[in-house]
Parts: C-alpha cells; sequence; structure tokens
C-alpha cells in the first residue's frame, strides 16, 4: 500500500515570538516493511538556521531556530510512503518470557546494546507496584513472551476507554491506570510501563494510522491524525508491533515516523519561545492511499 | 613504656596525651601501630607545640570566626546558627607524606583516564556496551546518561575537573567511595579552607614545606585558555545560582579565576553559539565552565523544563565540543554501580591494573545481585547509584537494612525488585581515624577525604590539597557529614617550594592593558542597583531611629530638635504622610515602641529588619562582585547573628548602640565600594540605586517635617534635625554661622549642586550616569529614563527657595516635592524597562500532545 501523507502544523501567538527553536520528528525513517518514497518539510517563516540531523534512535530529526519575529509558525510535512504488510507470527511460537528477560540481562548473550537500551523504564514509563501486578497477569510463568504481551494488549483494550479529556500531556501513567481512560499515547506508555517492569525490552512507535470514514461518507479533510503504539522485541521475531488503542496487530494500516524510550524521544514537534506570550495551535493530517 | 609516656616524650607532649587511636586495628594518620608519631607529622606538631595553648585555642577559635566572616557555608542563606549549616575548618591539617602522594596521584589520574574513556565509548562505539564489560542496563537506566549527546567527542576528552573520596583502609591502603564526574564539586570550598588557614595559620603551614595551590589553579586558567584557542577568552561559570547548596564554592572559583559568573537565565543561544545578555547586547561566550547538572543544561533537548542553561545548548555543543567542561552528560561515569565492573574495564582499555579498588560494592541491576543482597539484607546499605552534583560531605547516608522496620524492609525489597537498576548496595567498612583539634588536646576522628583532578595546561593534574571531612563512623559508608567538619589537606613537598604565586599575577607577555574589561549581566546590573538602594535605606532608617532614641542630655540635644527627630521616625514607622502624632519629649515608652515598629513590624513597608534582610540577600546575590572586605562587612547584617537578634529585641538603652555599630559596617561597606569599585557600569547601577533611594527619603523627610505651618521655635528645632540627619550640619554652619532658617537650609538640601546629601546632587548624578550607559536603541528621541531625569532636575533646579518659605500654607514646597516622590518610582521603572528587560523575557516550552482519533 502505498500511502500520501499530509501533516500540517500551525501555531499562532498573541504577541511576537522573538525567537523560537524547534525540535521536529515529522520525517519518517525506513523500517522493515516501510519505504520512503518522498518527503518534504516546509517550515515558514524560514528558519535562520535549520540542521538535519539522526538522533541517537535512528530517527530523522529536523532542528530549526528562527530569529525573527513571528506571530505564527507552520510546520508542514509531506511524505510519500509504501508499506509492505506484516506476515502471520505465530505468537506462541516465541521463547518463554523469563528466558528473555535473562537474555536481555546477560553480558555473555551479546545481545543488541538497543534492546537494552528499551528494556529500562523511562520518565514516562516508570514502573510502579500496582503496574507489576496488572502486567504479572499476563505473564504466568512459561508463558511465551508474544503471547504474554498481546494479552496484556488485549487486555488495556477492552479494559480501557478512549477518552481524550480525561488526560494531558503530563498525565502520569499511574494515573492511567487507576482511571482506565486516556488516549494512545497514554495507553502505549501503560503497555511501555507493565513490560519494562518484567525487564522485558519494548519501544514507542509513533506514526500515523489510516482511519476509515463511516460507510458512505467521503474522507475528511485534516481529519486524521497521529498515533502512537509500541513494538516488542523477542529473539526469534525481532521487534513485533502492537496497537493497544486498537488491539490489534499492525498491519498495512500504521506508518511508522519515529520511534524512541518514550513520547518524549519523538515527540512530532516540541521547541522553547522567547516572547509569544499565549498560544494556539491547528493540527491537520490526511493520510490518503494512493495505490 | 606506655603510650602516653611515648608520645610526650617525642613531641607536643600536652596535645598527645588524649590521643588513644581504637584499640580494634584501624589505620591512623598521626601514630604508627607501635604508638609512635609517624615523621611527616613531626614539623607540623613541633610547630604547634611551641604555641602557648590558649594560643592554639585562639587561633582554633580564630579560624571559625574567619570561615563565618567570609561567608563559607553550604546554604548561604541559612541561619549560620542552624545545624547541618555550619562550615567548620579545623586547626589541624591531614597531612600527607610525599611518598604517598606520589602514589596516590598515580592511582588518581589512572582513574581519572579510565573514567574518561569510558565516558567516550559510552557516547561513541559503545563496544564496552556491546562486550558485556558494562552492563548496558546500567548507563540506560541512569537519567544522568544523555542520549542527544551521544556523539560529540570532545577532542579533549569529557572531564575537565573530577573529584574523588577515598577512605583509609586498617592496612593504610586507600579506597574509592566515590568518584564525581559532573561538575568541579567543591573545589572551590579545599580552595577557601586553604586561604582561611592560611591566614590564621601561615607560621604553621611554612614550618611544613607544603605545596601551595597556587600553581595548580594557574594551570587549570591556562588549560582552560588553550580550549578556547582565544588569547583572551570570554569564559563564564554557569551556577544553578544563589539557592543552590554549593553557591560559595561556584562564587569563589569564579572569583578566583577570574571568570564570569552566570546562571541559564543569563545565557541564550543563537545561531549555534552562546551569548551573554549584557548592557551592551548579546556577547559570545567561549568557554563555560559548567556547574549545574547536565540533564538541566538544556530544555529544548534534556530535561523540559529546567532552566539550568539556554535552550539549543546541546546544539551549540554539536558545533564546538568542547565548549562545555566538564561536557555535558559526564555524570554517567560517577554511577557507583560501575565500581564493580571497573578492573576488567581498565584491564581491556590499558592492559593495566586498576591501582585504586572501590569499596565492596553491588549493581542491583544484576538479577543475581538482587537476590545475594536481599537474602542479606541485614549486612547490606541500599543507596542510590546515581545522586547528585557532589557536594562535599552531601553523600546521603542509604539505608541500612538492619535498622528497618518490618514495614521499611518490606517497601525496601520492593523498591530492589522494582528499580534495582538505580540501586547499589555495599557492605560497611570501616574508616580511618585522624587528629581533631580541642582545646583538650588532640582526639583521634573518623574521616574522609575528597581530592580534585583538573584538565590543565600540564595535563591531567591532581590538586596538591584536597577537603578532608569528620564522617559519622557509624552512619556513612560514604563522604556524609550534614554537618561539615573540615580538615585542609597538606602534601609535604621534596624538595623546596616554590615562592607563593598569586593567580593574578601575569607573566607579563600575557598581560594586556584593558580598562573596564569586564562585562556585566543584565541581571547583575539589577541586582547592584538594589543592593545600592538596601544599603542607602539602612543607612536612612538606622539614622532616623539615632536621632530618636538620644536622650536629651542638658542642651546638647535641645528638646525641639528631639521633637522633630520622633515625629520624623514616627512618620516613617506608620508610613502616613499626614501630619505625624506629637510626642512629649518624655513619652519614652511611646518612642520605644514606634522605634520597634520600625525595626521588625510584620507589616511595616520597610522595617530595618526587612531591608537588612534584603540587603543581605542581594549582597549575596553579587557576591562576585564585591571584595572579600566588601563582603566581610556585610556579613554583619547576616540574619540570625547576634546583632540581628538583639536589634529586635534587646533593651531601650542598648539599642542606640547597637545601631551605631550598624552605621559603622555600613559606613565601611559605602567607603569599601566608593574607594575599591571601579568606576564601570556596575558601579552606575549600585550608585543609581543609592541615589534614588536617597533622593526619596530626603525629599519625604522634608515632606513631614514641613507640611504645615508651624511656630518659629518649632520649625527651628525641625531645621535642625534636618541637618544633622542630612548630615548637612557642618556644611550650613561652615557656611552660614547662623541658626537654620527655612530658605537658607532647603537651598543647601534641595538645590546645591555641590552638597553630596542635597537633592539636586542625587538627580544630577542619576543624569551623568544614565548618559554614560549604552543606548540600547540608537534613536535621536531621549529614553523614557533620560527624559524623566531632566524633567525632575529642572523641576528642582527652578524652586525659588526665597517664594517657598514665604509661603505660609507650605503648599508650593509640598507640590514640589509630592512631584519628586511621584516621579522617582516612574524612574526606577523606565531603568528597569530598558536596562534590565532581557531578563523578563524568559523562555517557555511549548509541547503539542497527540489528538489521535480511537
Amino acid at each position: 500500500m502505498i500511502y500520501d501523507v499530509n501533516h500540517r502544523t500551525v501555531y499562532r501567538y498573541s504577541s511576537p515570538v522573538v525567537q523560537s527553536q524547534h525540535i521536529v520528528h515529522m520525517s519518517p525513517r525506513a523500517v522493515p516493511r516501510q519505504r520512503i518514497k518522498g518527503h518534504t518539510l516546509v517550515i515558514e517563516p524560514a528558519p535562520t538556521i535549520r540542521t538535519e540531523r539522526t538522533d541517537y534512535f535512528g530517527n530523522r530529526v529536523v532542528m530549526f531556530d528562527i530569529e525573527q519575529d513571528h506571530k505564527e509558525l507552520i510546520v508542514q510535512a509531506r511524505s510519500t510512503i509504501s508499506v509492505t504488510p506484516a506476515g502471520p507470527i505465530d505468537l506462541a511460537a516465541s521463547a518463554p518470557w523469563e528466558e528473555v528477560v535473562h537474555r536481555i540481562a546477560d553480558p555473555k548473550a551479546h545481545t543488541d546494546v538497543e534492546v537494552g537500551c528499551y528494556s529500562c523504564a523511562s520518565r514516562n514509563t516508570r514502573p510502579t507496584r500496582d503496574i507489576a501486578a496488572y502486567a504479572r497477569q499476563s505473564f504466568p510463568p512459561g508463558r511465551p513472551v508474544l503471547s504474554g504481551a498481546w494479552s496484556l494488549i488485549e487486555r488495556i483494550y477492552s479494559e480501557f476507554t478512549f477518552d481524550s479529556t480525561a488526560t494531558d500531556v503530563s498525565t502520569p501513567v499511574t494515573q492511567v491506570l487507576k482511571q482506565r481512560r486516556g488516549v494512545c499515547q497514554d495507553f502505549s506508555h501503560l503497555a511501555l510501563a507493565c513490560l519494562r517492569s518484567l525487564r522485558l525490552s519494548a519501544r514507542y512507535v509513533s506514526g500515523y494510522i489510516l482511519t476509515h470514514p463511516p460507510p458512505g461518507m467521503p474522507r475528511l479533510a485534516g481529519a486524521d491524525a497521529s498515533h502512537a503504539w509500541i513494538s516488542i522485541w523477542s529473539p526469534e521475531f525481532g521487534w513485533v508491533d502492537f496497537d493497544p488503542t486498537n488491539g490489534l496487530i499492525p498491519k498495512d494500516e500504521h506508518i511508522t515516523i519515529a520511534y524512541g524510550r518514550d513520547y518524549d524521544d519523538v515527540s512530532p514537534i516540541s521547541g522553547i519561545l522567547l516572547g509569544g506570550n499565549e498560544h494556539a495551535v491547528v493540527v491537520g493530517v490526511d493520510v490518503v492511499p494512493i495505490s | 613504656m606506655n603510650l602516653e609516656a611515648r608520645l610526650a616524650q617525642t613531641t607536643g607532649g600536652d596535645l598527645l596525651t588524649g590521643y588513644a587511636p581504637a584499640k580494634s586495628g584501624g589505620y591512623d594518620e598521626m601514630i604508627d601501630a607501635a604508638g609512635n608519631v609517624r615523621p611527616h607529622w613531626r614539623p607540623f606538631l613541633d610547630a604547634l607545640a611551641t604555641l602557648p595553648s590558649s594560643t592554639q585555642t585562639d587561633r582554633a577559635e580564630q579560624l571559625n570566626r574567619r570561615v563565618r566572616e567570609m561567608g563559607i557555608a553550604h546554604d548561604i542563606f541559612a541561619d549560620p546558627a542552624a545545624p547541618g549549616k555550619r562550615w567548620e575548618v579545623d586547626l589541624v591539617p591531614l597531612i600527607l607524606a610525599s611518598s604517598e602522594w606520589h602514589a596516590l596521584q598515580k592511582a588518581i589520574l589512572q582513574r581519572t583516564r579510565l573514567l574518561n574513556a569510558i565516558l567516550t565509548d559510552i557516547y561513541g562505539e559503545q563496544q564496552l556496551l556491546r562486550d558485556g564489560l558494562i552492563p548496558s542496563g546500567l548507563v540506560f537506566s541512569d537519567p544522568a546518561f544523555l542520549s542527544p549527546c551521544s556523539g560529540i567527542q570532545p577532542a579533549a576528552g569529557y572531564l575537565q575537573f573530577y573529584a574523588v573520596d577515598l577512605a583509609r583502609e586498617p592496612d593504610g591502603s586507600w579506597r574509592i567511595i566515590d568518584n564525581h564526574t559532573e561538575t568541579p564539586a567543591g573545589v572551590g570550598y579545599a580552595l577557601a579552607n586553604r586561604v582561611v588557614h592560611t591566614q590564621v595559620a601561615g607560621d604553621l603551614f611554612d614550618a611544613c614545606n607544603s605545596l601551595r595551590l597556587a600553581p595548580f589553579f594557574q594551570s587549570v586558567q591556562a588549560g582552560l585558555t588553550a580550549l578556547t584557542g582565544r588569547r583572551d577568552p570570554r569564559i563564564a561559570l554557569l551556577t544553578p545560582g544563589p539557592l543552590h547548596d554549593d553557591y560559595f564554592s561556584h562564587a569563589y572559583l569564579a572569583r578566583y579565576l577570574g571568570y564570569l559568573l552566570v546562571e541559564g537565565g543569563d545565557l541564550r543561544t543563537a545561531g549555534d553559539n552562546v551569548y551573554l545578555k549584557t548592557l551592551e547586547g548579546l556577547q559570545r561566550v567561549d568557554l563555560i565552565v559548567r556547574c549545574i547538572e547536565g540533564r538541566t543544561a538544556d530544555p529544548l533537548e534534556l530535561d523540559a523544563g529546567r532552566y539550568g542553561g539556554p535552550p539549543g545548548l546541546v546544539q551549540a555543543c554539536r558545533k564546538s565540543p568542547q565548549l562545555v567542561r566538564n561536557s555535558l552528560g559526564s555524570a554517567v561515569a560517577q554511577n557507583r554501580g560501575l565500581a564493580p565492573y571497573l578492573p576488567a574495564i581498565c584491564r581491556r582499555l590499558f592492559r593495566e591494573d586498576l591501582l585504586l579498588a572501590d569499596t565492596p560494592r553491588r549493581w542491583l541491576g544484576d538479577a543475581a545481585n538482587r537476590r545475594h543482597v536481599i537474602a542479606n539484607l541485614d549486612r547490606m546499605v541500599i543507596r542510590s547509584a546515581q545522586e547528585g552534583t557532589g557536594r562535599p560531605g552531601g553523600a546521603q547516608y542509604g539505608q541500612l537494612g538492619s535498622s528497618l522496620t518490618e514495614a521499611q524492609r518490606h517497601a525496601l525489597i520492593e523498591e530492589i525488585e522494582l528499580h534495582g537498576e538505580m540501586l547499589v548496595a555495599e557492605e560497611r567498612v570501616g574508616f580511618g581515624t585522624m587528629p581533631a583539634f580541642s582545646s583538650r588536646g588532640l582526639t583521634p576522628q573518623p574521616f574522609a577525604v575528597r581530592f580534585f583532578v583538573a584538565a590543565t595546561s600540564e595535563g591531567l593534574t591532581v590538586m596538591p590539597g584536597g577537603l578532608a571531612m569528620a564522617i559519622v563512623p557509624n552512619l556513612a559508608v560514604a563522604l556524609s557529614a550534614p554537618e561539615p567538619r573540615t580538615h585542609d589537606v597538606w602534601i609535604i613537598s621534596d624538595g623546596e617550594v616554590p615562592p607563593h604565586q598569586s593567580l593574578w599575577q601575569n607573566r607579563i607577555e600575557t598581560a594586556r592593558v584593558q580598562r573596564s574589561p569586564r562585562v556585566i549581566q543584565s541581571r547583575v546590573a539589577d541586582d547592584l542597583f538594589w543592593l545600592g538602594r538596601y544599603a542607602e535605606r539602612a543607612d536612612w532608617i538606622m539614622r532616623v531611629l539615632r536621632s530618636a532614641l538620644q536622650p536629651t542630655r542638658g542642651d546638647s540635644v535641645p528638646a525641639l530638635v528631639q521633637r522633630a527627630a520622633r515625629a520624623c521616625l514616627d512618620a516613617l514607622a506608620t508610613e502616613e504622610h499626614a501630619p505625624p502624632a506629637h510626642y512629649e519629649v518624655n513619652d519614652a515608652v511611646a518612642i520605644e515602641s514606634v522605634a520597634h515598629e520600625l525595626i521588625a513590624s510584620k507589616d511595616g513597608r520597610h522595617t530595618l529588619d526587612d531591608t537588612l534582610d534584603k540587603l543581605y540577600r542581594v549582597a549575596n546575590l553579587t557576591r562576585d562582585r564585591l571584595s572579600l572586605e566588601a563582603f566581610r562587612v556585610l556579613n554583619h547584617f547576616r540574619p540570625g547573628t547576634d546583632w540581628r537578634r538583639a536589634i529586635v529585641d534587646c533593651p531601650p538603652d542598648a539599642l542606640l548602640d547597637l545601631i551605631e555599630d550598624g552605621l559603622g559596617w555600613l559606613a565601611a561597606f559605602n567607603g569599601l565600594f566608593h574607594e575599591n569599585m571601579t568606576r564601570n557600569k556596575g558601579w552606575s547601577f549600585l550608585d543609581m540605586g543609592r541615589r534614588i533611594e536617597r533622593a526619596g527619603n530626603l525629599s519625604e523627610a522634608v515632606l513631614w517635617l514641613f507640611s504645615k505651618p508651624m511656630p518659629q521655635e518649632e520649625e527651628s528645632g525641625r531645621l535642625l534635625y534636618l541637618l544633622e540627619v542630612a548630615d548637612s550640619f557642618i556644611t550650613y554652619r561652615s557656611r552660614y554661622r547662623l541658626d537654620p532658617m527655612l530658605a537658607l537650609v532647603l537651598d543647601l538640601l534641595l538645590l546645591d549642586e555641590t552638597n553630596p546629601r542635597s537633592l539636586a546632587y542625587q538627580l544630577a548624578s542619576i543624569s551623568q550616569h544614565l548618559g554614560s550607559l549604552p543606548q540600547a536603541q540608537a534613536s535621536t528621541n531621549l529614553t523614557d529614563e533620560r527624559r524623566l531625569i531632566l524633567s525632575m532636575l529642572s523641576s528642582v533646579r527652578h524652586l525659588d527657595v526665597e517664594a517657598l518659605a514665604k509661603d505660609a500654607t507650605r503648599s508650593d514646597l509640598q507640590g514640589a516635592l509630592r512631584k519628586q516622590l511621584r516621579l522617582l518610582p516612574q524612574l526606577t521603572t523606565a531603568i528597569e524597562r530598558h536596562y534590565f528587560s532581557l531578563l523578563e523575557d524568559q523562555p517557555h516550552r511549548v509541547h503539542t500532545r497527540l489528538e489521535p482519533k480511537p
């Protein structure tokens, strides 16, 4: 499947911004099953400095610094990406989860350093006793690691309610567990905290998802959205994606932009302003399948 | 012969009579196992023994008086009498023989190279992680690992400064109890200790042929200069600010090295460079000596919402990897969990054995370690793997397994199971002892010591000195000394010690004539402005108090002057601009109660107590701009001193003397500033603050005293009083030889621009200062503050004192003064807006949340 993605973010400030410095994670990275056929990122006003780099996690990052007064900032990413569907995975064929944990921690196993990195708690995924207890229910002794992960994802999907008013960007994962409500970001953080409480390795994936308009309705411009899900490591299958918000294993309707330890590593856009006072933001995303 | 008898025979008999190191086999620095004084201690003990014991005690006390005068402390705003805030320096130093020092130096330098190499690997190839020599979970669980800093490989290595804490084993070998790779780790304290100690006991130091510190700091300076590649670089020391526990150390080090002391808000990045916000606009910074935690250094790429450094600093470091020293992210090398892995890493990287062993320790990210430690919890102390910026004595005690309640134990085990990666376990090992001074002689005391390393122009160098601290042996496993009782550290030289070299004596080829070279941060200008205001306000309040409290003694203080003084006091205390109440001369009780209201009332606007608090506080904020003498004088006003306590609740008859003391100190402080401070822009702001305050005080006093017509006799009393409180009595007398007349007094105090106490003089000075400051915008229009000052000055110059004096209603006089009092705050606001405005615009973070559809 080939998609055209248009991701447009507009900030308007109540008073002029003297300087703004931003970090943008909107350029999709190449991952297995995903090819980047085209990408542009347009910033207005034109930055004084614009730098592209690859971050520690291998993501494409654009950093920019605008050093002239401005009351509006537009960041627009357009990408053309082809996604190949994932083949079926026999979850039960993965190794028992305790073995995977041992292997991640064993210095003699020479597991990828990257795998070790994603097994550690991060600021937004710090395990607590309650989180560990919640995770344990899906991981009885000896259970294959991906079967356990699937059970956890299904439980989050069925026991939690999607509610964009229940949380904000700073809601801790403990509260998400308590109130059983949140958005994709919260569910992904919770799943990561659960897996990392067992010392399994899992990462946060930021990207887009194709949405389907109700039957008979046309696709509305700008109505799609950024999305987040997770990816779990097992020795046999490498990294396997799971979407706790939708209770599924992504096939070819998820488009990866970036991954990291949690949202903070891959936030689509974050910045520091000098001046500006109040700001309003409008985000529009279109994911259009073109073939 | 018993131990004591032998000691008495060797040296300093009285001093050593009670000295009895533990029999349990711990190592003592001064006495060997056979009970003999170690040879390298003899010169010191001999020199000390030549002093009478009363002199010894005096010296020991003088030392700590100097410590308090210099303001050496962990928390400079705290009440110095409060437990845990006192900093003490012992008369007895820790003395190390040169042979031992050579071995220690070698081992410490090896350790520095090793930690540098580990950092280079962690932020580079990560071969040590891939080969399993460092568990990856140890690095990635450490919040000090800053992934955005990966790949910034400074050619000079990550560590400009390193400090190591050591404890003595019973067999005399050393073990490392902590490493500090984040900041200079309190080297300023060690320097200050040395300065204080040599001031009080320089003769003892000289008698021992010990190594000096100045050459070390000279090569530290030269090393930093060389890194910038510039002859005359602008180097800043970045501190978290005066509220940080180690601020004293930062300020002291900055001053000693001649660097600017800056806070995150003083800096800004633009075009991948770092700039300082100064009165002249942005000025580029060539190098930053970092005394802030790495993760707080850049809110854009590191911890969001923490502004220890300017946003964009990481990116600036990518362009100039040696911009920040120590490099960002260096703290990961001080992770305590690394200890057990170091011997193997050292062999792999250097093919060398590790020369100094670490204290036995287990990292609890390892499952086998967790099981072992939980099973043997009673013998273990559990501590954080990563802890702070290395405040000397600040190491947490940790949790001792055997001292926990059942519930605490349960919670600790759960913590280990959940977050073992961030914890270590240690078994307790003993500490050696060293002598501490007391009036009854020397006593053995458990201690640990910190040594400091810097990358200097001579390569990696260990400072030939250190910081020893008394520790509580039953609780501490590291350098934990919540009540810092410290010792200087002396290294006995093999050869002749070169003569004293001051750090400020540059070689002639590196010196260059430069006038007013130091830039002034906008923040510092702001602080100096308020320093001037508070010093003047405190002076004024005390003058008013002194006049009002003076008893009438026969003819010396006429009753009418007394009455005027009390009226003024009343007006100042009650802040009512209405004509003040009239007191009978003998109404002493009422006066005392008003005086106390002015001193310490809780709801008063400008009480003396409150003004002195602010004066002390702002003096601390500008500490790196104050001479040591000036600061020492101001230290009398520190909250919590005997004087500060007495002035609030002493009996009335003692109050006058206390106020005389206070006025004397302020006069000394003002004098020091007047005589010693360069007439640069900083001086201009300090002086403007003082002038604005004085103009306001004088205008108010005249307004209060002559607000309405009054009998001739009473008016004379008030005129005399006004001349006295405005310090212009002698001038008046020498000029007129008349009893005071209103027109003449008004001329002298309002219009006479040659009288430094007059209103016109204050305004003219302010106008001059403003004229000397840089104009932010090259515009033909006058800036607000210049427009205001010209209008104020010309309206004073146009006053007709004869007419004012003749006007029986005094309404013209009132009008003129009220105008000044109305414009003064506007002037302050205009100056603040123009020169300090870069401060108001603090950056803030924008973070967009995902709003996905289900």
